[in-house]
């Protein structure tokens, strides 16, 4: 029990065959009294859900609404061996995003015609994608945009490692493949399981980050055109996304999408809501910048999990629509320059450098945070929080109105993951070693997610230029939402045999080198 | 029945990727234009003294630098694509054009690119990579054209100095219809309870007009129609009539396999096969001829990254109307393993043909070459074509 980072031996924590830690972390007086009322606060949060009958009598509708019992586990799983600002960093992102989940479920609840059964409500809610820019919807402030993938399957692996595993055999015994994507598998899954909420007045759905989720969406639409009456609008982004002779189809296809929002719900696009979203966006680019930067120096303070989680959220799902997320940027921000000032570090001794690329397990999110305690091993930077930095027009005028249909087609084709699947290998394989040489970074961390055959397919070149660039490439594959295919200890033996074989190297803390986390949420 | 005059000819031309009519046009002064993926439009690639070569890599074995470059979890064909690349296999190409059909096929050409296997020693080689529109609409149609233009038209005029004007375009169509008219013609003679073509021999037939440069294969084409017209067939010994349908077959063996398992195999709707692959293409005069021809590729294709309703509802009927017009009285479904797109349209085209369209369907993957696989897919197909003997025994009842 310590007060100083790196004190502690964090694997002893860890109970065979359980599925929560044994017990909360020691982290002296002030830090343990933070996370506590942290804690308090996400129980705070859960409680002021489960007080509406309907939230409760989805939870015994929805088979995945039982992982979300599960929700302080996560936190504590993202907070180990955290102190000072790191502890608090983390905290605002995990609570906010939280909370906004919360609210997503809420709202999900309430229109379902299954449980609140609000039609007036369910008439202006859109559903969106689960990987989907949620840029179409930055026009429309009375209308949400609701996704059911988030909470039924994304959501649910950050939360119980096994969660989605029941939907992907749902799948299987439809007849598909199993060698496809688990994520899209999954979320099909659901659909065929008919065991997501039923609402909206319609839907959007996109061409997201690889062939296996378009064609999942292929499922879901026909569920929810064809027997739940909720008309589809695929709204196809361009894969060679860096190609300027593809950018007017991407703008028109924006055009396209909000004509069809505003045909099926009756809204019509607000200019002046876009562009205050756009400022936002704005915002937290230059935020997310400005961590970047610091990462680059021997002093990097929004790394790791802080990074990765948060970025996918307020990039993605949030996309500007939400005033909360600037306020958490700003408090971040604020929080890691002051420890940047004091050249303040997250674990004890930091070894390695690395960039963490590819498709990052789902199931074991918190495996930045064991790279770190474990091997010293600093993520700086990972590919899913490297994403787009343009500048979107903020200011009203005719010019750029026309100008936003390009940036939001640009953020569109730029959503998580599938800016870097998709585009040509430039922008997968090149892109890797310019960064590693902005970041300083001595190592890749390559995440292989074995079913994703837009980063497998490159599997070669990573290895040849690894070598070119001198840099150490340590592969860690694993099936993203699946634990069957490659435990979270199957993960860890990966960095641990090339840690010890290649590297001639102890661990930092070495009960962390093998954990009985088989069980855990 | 007797053999077809020129069928060991067609089928010697599919031993190797590449053979001796592409050596002739090559020496010749033709460009070889490779390609692909079979939204490529065809008659693009053969403008002028060009022509198209839709790469396979026929009797593959090992696979083990495709596979180390691109691991086991690619598809078997862009992985035997690979390998053949880089043994040399393609080096009769003067350029490839890739659009982003799948992921797979993309990485495979990237590799190509990135190895520089055909471009080695090959200055003026190039790789080109096209977007191609997911939906059919007007917005999709203007990429399509302006892609076509980037990618296809631009290079090949500039590179080789190929005329791309619309004349020139409109005197490859004709060309490329003549040769589908051909193959319809012939495919129609697989209609008839006792059909006088096979399965097996439509297909090499078909296959060649992709492996090699169509215009020197087709007096053979026109005679082996004449030869059909008069060809007596046997007394039927297929127990059922079936329709394949799926991802990509480049291998006749697969479709003989299936044949001599007892099903006799009457339409042939997957890449590489004549539907849709073998349409004609209709040009009229009030519009340019590369606008008409992307419409017609984008309206017609079946490939399941079509992504909008009216594509995936239409891919299902399009294989219940090919069924009811051929008299099929069962569908195979079939895909190269780790193939995502059809993995999906798999899945769901199984259950919409068998509940919503009453065809009993057989849904199997398979690997690239079937040699290595043969035992497993034959007993899958004999019991297929058992159980739809015993329904119609039992009168059509489940």
């Amino acid at each position: 029990m310590a007060k100083e980072i790196g004190k502690d031996r964090l694997g002893d924590f860890f109970a065979e065959g359980s599925r929560v830690r044994s017990r909360r972390e020691w982290r002296g007086l002030k830090d343990t009294l933070y996370d506590y009322s942290r804690w308090l606060g996400i129980m705070f949060t859960l409680a002021k859900f489960v007080a509406k009958p309907r939230n409760v009598k989805a939870m015994f509708r929805y088979r995945w609404m039982a992982n979300y019992l599960a929700v302080p586990m996560m936190v504590d799983r993202h907070t180990q061996g955290l102190r000072g600002e790191y502890l608090r960093i983390c905290h605002i992102e995990q609570d906010l995003i939280i909370e906004d989940v919360a609210k997503l479920l809420d709202s999900l609840f309430r229109g379902d015609r299954r449980i609140g059964n609000d039609e007036e409500f369910s008439k202006k809610v859109v559903l969106v994608d689960e990987n989907e820019m949620t840029a179409v919807m930055m026009g429309f402030p009375t209308l949400k945009g609701l996704s059911r993938e988030t909470p039924s399957t994304y959501i649910s692996v950050l939360l119980n490692q096994r969660a989605a595993c029941h939907y992907i055999d749902v799948a299987q015994q439809f007849g598909l493949a199993g060698d496809v994507c688990p994520m899209p598998e999954a979320e099909a899954g659901v659909s065929i399981d008919d065991d997501a909420p039923v609402l909206g007045a319609c839907a959007i759905q996109c061409n997201t980050t690889c062939d296996g989720s378009m064609l999942g969406n292929g499922v879901i639409s026909m569920r929810l055109e064809l027997k739940d009456g909720i008309p589809c609008f695929q709204l196809a982004a361009p894969l060679r996304h860096r190609e300027d002779d593809v950018q007017e189809y991407a703008a028109q296809e924006i055009r396209n999408a909000i004509a069809f929002i505003e045909d099926k719900t009756g809204e019509k696009w607000d200019w002046n809501y876009y562009f205050e979203c756009a400022k936002r966006v704005n915002i937290a680019t230059k935020n997310r910048l400005n961590w970047l930067e610091m990462n680059k120096t021997d002093y990097p303070q929004v790394f790791g999990s802080n990074l990765a989680l948060y970025t996918e959220t307020n990039y993605m799902a949030i996309c500007g629509k939400v005033p909360a997320f600037v306020k958490a940027d700003e408090k971040i921000t604020a929080l890691a320059e002051q420890a940047y000032k004091a050249k303040k570090r997250a674990a004890k001794e930091y070894r390695h450098r690395a960039i963490v690329w590819g498709v990052q397990s789902h199931f074991y999110m918190d495996f930045l945070a064991w790279l770190l305690n474990c091997w010293g091993i600093v993520p700086l930077t990972d590919m899913l929080s490297m994403v787009s930095t343009r500048e979107l027009v903020e200011e009203d005028t005719p010019e750029n109105r026309e100008q936003a249909y390009y940036d939001m087609a640009w953020l569109t084709e730029n959503m998580i993951m599938r800016n870097r699947t998709h585009g040509g290998y430039k922008v997968l394989l090149d892109e890797l070693w310019e960064f590693c040489e902005e970041f300083n970074a001595d190592m890749v961390i390559l995440w292989e997610h074995m079913s994703c055959k837009a980063l497998d397919g490159m599997h070669g070149q990573f290895e040849a230029k690894a070598r070119e660039h001198g840099i150490h490439l340590v592969w860690v594959s694993h099936d993203l939402f699946d634990p069957r295919v490659v435990s979270r200890q199957g993960v860890r033996e990966q960095i641990n045999n090339y840690m010890r074989t290649v590297m001639r190297e102890e661990p930092l803390d070495p009960t962390l080198e093998v954990l009985p986390d088989e069980e855990s949420w | 029945m007797k053999d077809l005059k020129h069928l060991l000819y067609f089928e010697n031309l599919l031993q190797n990727a590449g053979n001796e009519l592409i050596d002739q046009a090559k020496s010749d002064g033709g460009v070889c234009v490779a390609y692909v993926c079979e939204n490529t439009p065809e008659p693009l690639l053969n403008l002028g003294n060009a022509f198209s070569i839709r790469l396979r890599a026929p009797r593959t074995n090992s696979m083990e630098m495709g596979t180390y470059y691109m691991t086991s979890f690619l598809c078997e064909y862009s992985r035997a694509l690979l390998e053949r690349a880089i043994e040399g296999g393609y080096n009769f190409s003067d350029c490839i054009i890739a659009p982003d059909g799948c992921s797979m096929m993309n990485r495979c050409v990237e590799n190509m690119e990135l190895l520089k296997t055909m471009s080695a020693d090959n200055d003026k080689f190039f790789y080109e990579h096209m977007e191609i529109p997911m939906k059919a609409d007007d917005n999709g149609l203007n990429l399509y054209v302006l892609q076509c233009k980037n990618h296809i038209l631009t290079p090949l005029h500039d590179t080789f100095g190929i005329d791309v004007s619309d004349q020139a375009i409109r005197k490859a169509v004709a060309e490329h219809n003549r040769m589908c008219r051909l193959i319809r013609a012939i495919g129609e003679f697989r209609k008839g309870s006792e059909p006088a073509i096979t399965g097996y021999e439509y297909a090499v037939i078909t296959l060649a007009t992709y492996a090699a440069p169509q215009a020197l294969i087709m007096d053979r084409l026109e005679e082996t129609l004449e030869e059909l017209k008069k060809r007596k067939p046997d007394k039927t010994k297929y127990r059922a009539r079936v329709v394949v349908v799926g991802s990509e077959v480049d291998d006749a063996e697969f479709i003989k396999l299936v044949e001599e398992s007892g099903a006799y195999v009457c339409a042939d709707r997957f890449c590489f096969g004549s539907f849709p692959g073998r349409d004609l293409i209709e040009l009229t005069d009030d519009e340019d001829a590369l606008t008409q021809i992307c419409r017609q590729y984008m309206y017609r294709g079946q490939c399941p990254r079509m992504m909008n309703m009216e594509k995936m509802l239409g891919r299902r009927q399009y294989v219940n109307d090919l069924a009811r017009e051929y008299n099929a009285d069962g569908i195979i479904y079939e895909q190269v393993k780790f193939c995502d797109p059809w993995a999906y349209e798999r899945m769901i085209g199984t259950h919409v043909l068998n509940e919503q369209f009453g065809y009993p369907v057989l849904s199997v993957d398979r690997p690239y070459n079937i040699d290595t696989s043969a035992g497993q897919m034959r007993t899958r197909v004999q019991a297929f074509v058992e159980s739809i003997e015993i329904k119609k025994i039992q009168g059509g009842a489940d």
